[in-house]
């Protein structure tokens, strides 16, 4: 594998205006149940003040994919650039990765009997093209990276977020910079 | 562990070979894996504009393959919207497609049985024509019937909707607007209008007060520019009774007791005169009674009566005070939701004197910022149409005969109280009251008592369920039309991307069908136009003066992209106000005329009752524009149901638990659902977010008197309405 692409989500910057989760069903016209990329509110009680800040995820196209591990039909393929790809035609909707993945981004299709996923919009990159939740997002929170440690050297890049599974099991390829509080006067 | 995988693998094989007699991959328009190809020979691209009810009015590019709408975009010539959409806009293919759309004319009989059937357009227009012949000839004038038309589609050739009223003769209307009238009235009575800095130059601004304002969720493309000035050090307060998206950003957040924000804007003014942080020399130079308010302040305003009163600590209020004064240019955003009391355009007044007091009005990264109406100049072709000869109308106050307005921010009552002619018979366009007026029981009594209600829709929503015929309307991808914004300053064409779907049409469309059947039934009694293309239709909205607000000489070429009219970038940068005197009147006689204080001087808000002492807040949704958008399966996967968010200190109070349903209730009506504890709201304050959810009959409006707000009147016939002045107790459910 040459490189690793990957997400960078900024809570500092996201508002949770579910732009992405949109352009996404919009731009592979997605049945109505499965959310291949999906926000995802941080708990309140999390904070010192109460507050709505949020992250995005899709599939995080794993260095090491619990999902292509399990897939009985070898349904999943790593290109690459790093990218985790999903056929619909080799899956026969087992759901082993849906069970595998701790991120809960394989989604189940109830109508088409399948599983689907981000696939990290492959066709718009080999265009030299932004996936479409990247290109969708008006304030810049989620941009499409190359991990490497040149990233993670960076101040403020998480490999994680409270809440989250522990990085350790699949070496997910998604970085955060965490959400920043600003000052509240309130009535409680 | 390996049996049962090979089990349940044995299962999952099964699965497969029943699904070969259905594969569902061929029978899709686009395989999930593989992205619809803009580069396709035979993928066309249109230029349409979302014409919903919203600041942003996004320039939206729409591919089409094979007369199917594929996919859609945001246009990247647009320069407010950027190339990008919401969340709503980029769910728009579901609302096209979605199969609860009303696909052809129908009648339920009885009414409100849910008994509907299919009719040919022919059959819907001859009884819809016969109605209105017969009611013509009962009362001696189209006056029975009453048109209730507002936001649902702002395109400007959807006034062809009124234009369809005006063409059967004198009609009965609901006049106002249940948005923001308030707002309007006090921008008007100060500046002479209502008109805010382009959106694009708050990035030069160094001081950003949202006022009532969640851009996170009603105006997302704006925050962009808000970033721009706060990466070059502007500091983003936002003033707001609920921690909103756009709140968990800010610097400082102020949660301010509701309907308590002109106590706020003036406990700052007396700090700012009394630092002589006072712009002497602009409020004098450009407005009248300016000294009167300033004396006012120092006689009657304390910043220990300003904290008391808003809940805000007085170093607070000197904080941001100062701020506001001193960082120039500095702006401040009024938004809606803050002027929905019956103290709210009042409030909105006192807000408009502090930017006076600043001199932060007329200024590049200033502004009392509301909205506008500057690029609205249409000819509004669509909407004007002589009475038919000898038609009867309703003689008004002012001795000229005409049509019978009445008070669409008190619709139920109002068209029950019409007895010289009643209203008998309804035509609702691009409105909902179902969902969205004040006290749902009223209006769901005033549509029982209707002889004979006419909807166009394309959902069969609440105001449908209560209709005998529903004609199927055309979304914005199967007309032409044109969009202005109330917010920025872009103008673009709508294009006709796909054909109408199943038997749709547009309002335009149906007055054309109707004029041909009026006139064939009764010779002379419509005077609708019964042709032109739906594009012919579009182009005569043009005139010499918008084109040249946009700098082209031919609407066509809005068809290579949206323009941007040709305005400076600050409001009232010129000085000239367009008030009577021509200054900024801060001491205003046509507000005393109306009965209104003439000063910007406090006005108490509306006190909860004794037996309801909880305040219920209905702000706008993420998800949905009013009662569009949730309904769709897209939405409702990703917000399968509505909430009430209730501090935890209340629900204690209650003994209620995360989760619980909760019954809100008041002598008027009750709705009960589910709660999330959150302290984004404050103990006395419970929020939900009015929508319409499929399958639900959710509707935060059955508590809600048609209270109204103190302003609107002057500029948009009707006093708004007082949403956020609703008084409620809950309980367990």
């Amino acid at each position: 594998m040459s490189k690793q692409l990957g997400f960078l989500h900024n809570s500092e910057k996201c508002v949770g205006c579910r732009g992405c989760e949109m352009a996404c069903k919009n731009e592979y016209q997605i049945d109505a149940t499965p959310q291949w990329r999906k926000v995802f509110q941080l708990r309140e009680e999390d904070f010192s003040l109460p507050t709505r800040m949020f992250f995005s995820m899709a599939c995080n196209h794993c260095a090491h994919p619990e999902c292509l591990r399990v897939c009985p039909v070898e349904a999943y393929t790593k290109r690459d650039d790093g990218i985790v790809v999903h056929d619909p035609n080799r899956c026969i909707g087992c759901r082993l990765c849906t069970m595998a993945c701790p991120y809960d981004r394989p989604q189940f299709n109830p109508v088409k009997k399948k599983v689907e996923k981000c696939n990290l919009c492959y066709q718009r990159i080999d265009k030299g093209e932004k996936p479409a939740c990247v290109a969708a997002c008006i304030l810049g929170a989620l941009e499409l990276v190359e991990i490497n440690d040149s990233l993670d050297q960076k101040t403020g890049v998480l490999k994680t977020l409270p809440g989250l599974p522990s990085p350790k099991i699949t070496t997910p390829s998604i970085r955060f910079i965490g959400p920043k509080q600003g000052k509240q006067i309130r009535r409680d | 562990m390996k049996l049962s995988r090979r089990k349940f693998l044995g299962g999952a094989a099964a699965a497969v070979s029943s699904l070969t007699l259905f594969n569902f991959n061929l029978l899709t328009n686009s395989p999930p894996a593989s992205a619809s190809d803009p580069t396709s020979e035979t993928m066309k691209t249109f230029r349409n504009v979302c014409p919903r009810n919203c600041y942003d009015t996004c320039g939206m590019i729409t591919y089409v393959q094979d007369g199917i709408l594929k996919k859609v975009e945001g246009d990247p010539k647009h320069g407010y919207t950027n190339g990008k959409l919401c969340l709503k806009g980029y769910a728009y293919p579901r609302r096209v497609y979605s199969p609860d759309r009303i696909k052809y004319p129908m009648k339920q009989s009885p009414r409100g049985s849910g008994n509907w059937t299919r009719i040919s357009w022919d059959e819907a227009m001859d009884t819809i024509s016969k109605k209105i012949l017969d009611l013509k000839k009962r009362y001696g004038s189209t006056l029975p019937i009453c048109l209730d038309k507002y936001s649902g589609n702002f395109g400007i050739v959807h006034y062809g909707i009124e234009g369809t009223m005006s063409s059967l003769g004198y009609t009965t209307r609901a006049l106002g607007t249940p948005c923001w009238p308030a707002g309007i009235d006090a921008q008007t009575y100060d500046f002479g209008t209502l008109y805010n800095n382009d959106p694009e130059d708050m990035v030069n601004a160094n001081y950003i007060i949202l006022w009532g304002q969640n851009a996170a969720w009603t105006a997302i493309h704006s925050i962009p520019f808000i970033n721009k000035a706060r990466e070059r050090g502007a500091k983003l307060v936002v003033i707001d009774p609920i921690v909103t998206s756009t709140a968990s950003k800010a610097d400082l957040y102020i949660q301010v007791n509701p309907s308590t924000d002109g106590a706020l804007a003036l406990g700052m003014a007396r700090y700012i005169i009394d630092n002589n942080w006072v712009d002497w020399e602009y409020g004098r130079a450009n407005s009248v009674g300016f000294d009167e308010w300033v004396d006012y302040i120092k006689k009657s305003i304390t910043l220990d009566w300003a904290s008391e009163k808003t809940g805000v600590p007085k170093d607070i209020i000197m904080e941001i005070a100062r701020e506001y004064a001193t960082t120039k240019p500095a702006s401040m955003w009024v938004g809606y939701g803050m002027q929905r009391h019956v103290n709210g355009g009042q409030n909105v007044r006192i807000i408009d004197a502090l930017g006076v007091l600043t001199g932060n009005v007329g200024k590049s990264g200033g502004g009392v910022n509301y909205g506008h109406l500057e690029t609205w100049g249409f000819n509004y072709n669509a909407m004007i149409n002589p009475a038919p000869k000898g038609s009867k109308g309703f003689i008004g106050p002012d001795g000229k005969e005409g049509d019978r307005n009445i008070n669409m921010n008190n619709f139920a009552h109002d068209v029950t109280a019409q007895s010289d002619p009643p209203v008998k018979m309804l035509w609702l366009a691009c409105r909902n009251p179902g969902a969205q007026d004040p006290d749902t029981h009223a209006i769901e009594k005033m549509f029982a008592s209707m002889e004979f209600v006419v909807t166009v829709d394309s959902f069969f929503n609440k105001t449908v369920e209560m209709s005998d015929i529903v004609l199927p309307a055309t979304t914005h991808f199967e007309d032409w039309d044109v969009m202005a914004s109330y917010w920025h300053y872009w103008v673009g064409i709508n294009q006709r991307a796909i054909e109408p779907l199943y038997e749709s049409k547009s309002d335009v469309e149906i007055a054309i069908e109707l004029s041909k059947k009026m006139n064939k039934l009764e010779p002379g009694s419509c005077t609708f136009p019964t042709s032109g293309t739906p594009e012919e239709w579009l182009a005569k909205e043009f005139n010499p003066g918008i084109l040249k607000m946009l700098g082209i000489k031919d609407y066509k070429e809005l068809i290579d992209g949206p323009r941007k009219a040709n305005m400076p970038s600050a409001a009232w940068s010129d000085g000239k106000f367009r008030t009577p005197s021509k200054k900024i009147e801060i001491h205003c006689e046509l507000a005393a005329k109306n009965g209104l204080p003439a000063l910007p001087i406090w006005v108490e808000e509306m006190k909860s009752p004794v037996k309801y002492p909880i305040r219920f807040i209905t702000p706008h949704p993420q998800h949905a524009l009013h009662s569009q958008f949730q309904n769709l399966d897209w939405m409702m996967t990703t917000n399968p149901e509505p909430k009430v968010e209730i501090h935890p200190v209340l629900a204690a109070q209650y003994g209620i638990a995360e989760g619980n349903m909760v019954k809100i209730y008041n002598d008027l009506g009750s709705i009960t659902v589910k709660d999330h504890l959150t302290r984004t709201t404050s103990p006395n304050v419970v929020v939900s977010y009015e929508s319409w959810y499929k399958n639900s009959n959710f509707n935060v409006n059955y508590t809600l008197k048609a209270t109204p707000s103190d302003m609107g009147k002057q500029a948009t016939g009707n006093n708004g309405v007082a949403f956020h002045d609703n008084f409620v107790m809950i309980e367990y459910g």
